[in-house]
């Protein structure tokens, strides 16, 4: 049977796709290889800037049950491992059985890139979206005692998730530098990322970035007055002219070395020390996790605002592949709020494609909301995100002015 | 543990002073240094490496427009499957 939409990822991008899709009269099934729906949106927990809470379960919980009384029917722990166009319909290879659709959405959201440190694959040592997946989801203490290597926006939000569960976090810091880790090893180059994003985002970063705020006042002289023992958040300190040299210990973590860094990352030398630890978590930032659509054969950007290679698309959600559809963090890493706001167009999109158009106003205002939303938006993985955007269009519209035939069949 | 022992590709147990060595050497493209190397090549399929292995020519690379546009490719199938799922039946 030829179903008129599969979905992959049941992220809130999917699965406001699907809400969408079904409350049009369309047959939607979606697929996610994890075993409960909700996607990246399931670890999430903190303070919006209003005081109230963002809780990523609950969240989850509404798209899940609206989706399943729109008559969604969803199938999880089943991971996609091919798609492939063949005439009109697209097919979806998962481990068990392929399905079939007219239309295709891709919602496979962003993976974590690794910062690697000597010593990293000890057991004890994970990324910090484990560590939240752990801690928020699983209920399982990642350890007693962890230090945090990677200073960013998604590393600071899950330090404080750690500390609301009780767990002890010793100091964000740095990893040593190497020939793969200059965007987030050199104190320089973070210090510039931390304060372009600060003035947007939620309790944790407004915190750092107000407290940097104050130096950057004197501009590029901002890393020479941070403080050698940190700015504290939460009591965490927050460490940009320390590095990680090491993770050390036996079976398991039992502790790391630590060093002072000059502005280039840099260790001085005979200031390595030792602390005690039993887990480590590693955060390099987060990338688009592109995979089908690349296998699908669509066109690729490198657009660094967006986080990394990103499939080519339209405010749409559109890719250049007749029924292949792209929403959420696969189009650039930004928050669950617009995830699941561009899911509503991808929605509408593929409702408008298959209905001769009829839908032409309420996709555009869908594709208003998403702009709204990513201006409001308190989590700003990159703080020039617009620019990203602006340039995906741009490759976009050059692509139509060179492939006149336009859409690949 | 130096550097120079850090294991990169868990899955092909390639570490960091091969990958470099063999960049350092050859000039060559991310793909290059993958199959040079089989670092991203093992079980995985280079999910946990597959960024460091991209990044680590950019340095060596002569021609930094070469960059742009080469990135590993992706292969179906994209997640490990069971020889018995793939097979089929399993009489
Ligand atoms: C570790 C981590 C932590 C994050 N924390 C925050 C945060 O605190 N706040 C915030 O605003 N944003 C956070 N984000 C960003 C997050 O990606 C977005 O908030 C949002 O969840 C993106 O929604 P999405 O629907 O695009 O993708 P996701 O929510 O990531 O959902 C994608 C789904 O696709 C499934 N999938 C992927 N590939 C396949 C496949 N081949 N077969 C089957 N299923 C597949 C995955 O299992 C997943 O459930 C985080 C991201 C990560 C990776």
């Amino acid at each position: 049977m030829t179903n008129d939409v599969i979905i992959i990822g049941a992220g809130p991008a999917g699965l406001s796709a699907a809400i969408t899709c079904a409350k049009h009269g369309m047959n939607v099934v979606v697929i996610d290889e994890y075993y409960k729906p909700g996607g990246r949106l399931l670890g999430q927990l903190y303070e919006e800037p209003d005081g109230s809470w963002w809780n990523g379960i609950k969240e989850s919980d509404k798209l899940y049950n609206q989706a399943i009384n729109s008559g969604v029917q969803l199938k999880l722990s089943v991971p996609v491992i091919n798609i492939e166009r063949q005439g009109t319909e697209w097919n979806v290879f998962t481990n068990m059985e392929t399905l079939q659709a007219n239309n295709l959405l891709v919602a496979t959201g962003a993976a974590e890139s690794p910062a690697p440190v000597p010593g990293w694959t000890l057991p004890g040592v994970m990324s910090v979206g484990a560590a939240q997946v752990m801690t928020n989801v699983q209920r399982v203490k990642p350890g007693e005692k962890g230090i945090i290597i990677g200073v960013n926006v998604l590393s600071a939000a899950i330090a404080q998730e750690l500390k609301l569960a009780n767990i002890s976090v010793e100091s964000m810091t740095l990893p040593k530098i190497n020939s793969m880790n200059h965007d987030y090893a050199i104190p320089k180059n973070v210090v510039n990322s931390l304060l372009h994003v600060s003035h947007l985002s939620p309790s944790p970063i407004i915190k750092i970035g107000s407290n940097l705020m104050k130096y950057k006042l004197i501009n590029k002289l901002a890393l020479k007055f941070y403080p050698n023992k940190g700015i504290k958040m939460w009591d965490i300190p927050i460490q940009l002219k320390k590095a990680v040299t090491q993770i050390y210990g036996t079976d398991k973590v039992e502790g790391v070395t630590i060093a002072n860094v000059d502005d280039y990352g840099q260790i001085i030398p005979k200031s390595e020390k030792s602390i005690e630890v039993d887990f480590v978590c590693i955060s390099g930032g987060l990338y688009p996790l592109a995979e089908l659509a690349a296998i699908a054969g669509c066109p690729f950007y490198m657009i660094e605002e967006l986080g990394g290679y990103v499939p080519l698309h339209n405010e749409r959600m559109e890719t250049p592949l007749s029924g292949l559809f792209v929403a959420g963090n696969i189009t650039g890493i930004e928050g669950a709020k617009v995830a699941a706001a561009q899911g509503t167009v991808a929605g509408l999109s593929i409702v408008n494609n298959t209905l001769n158009s009829a839908f032409e106003f309420e996709l555009e205002e869908a594709i208003k909301q998403v702009r709204i939303i990513r201006e409001e938006n308190p989590i700003q993985f990159h703080p020039h995100i617009q620019n990203g955007r602006k340039k995906m269009q741009k490759y976009w519209n050059e692509y139509f002015a060179n492939n006149q035939e336009s859409f690949i069949i | 543990m130096s550097d120079k022992s850090m294991i990169i590709c868990r899955c092909e147990e390639v570490t960091y002073e091969e990958l470099i060595e063999t960049a350092e050497k050859h000039k060559c493209s991310a793909r290059e240094l993958k199959l040079r190397t089989r670092a991203g090549m093992g079980y995985c399929g280079g999910r946990t490496c597959r960024n460091m292995v991209e990044s680590i020519p950019r340095q060596y690379l002569p021609n930094k427009e070469q960059l742009g546009l080469v990135t590993l490719k992706y292969q179906p199938p994209i997640r490990p499957v069971h020889f018995g799922d793939l097979g089929g039946d399993e009489t």
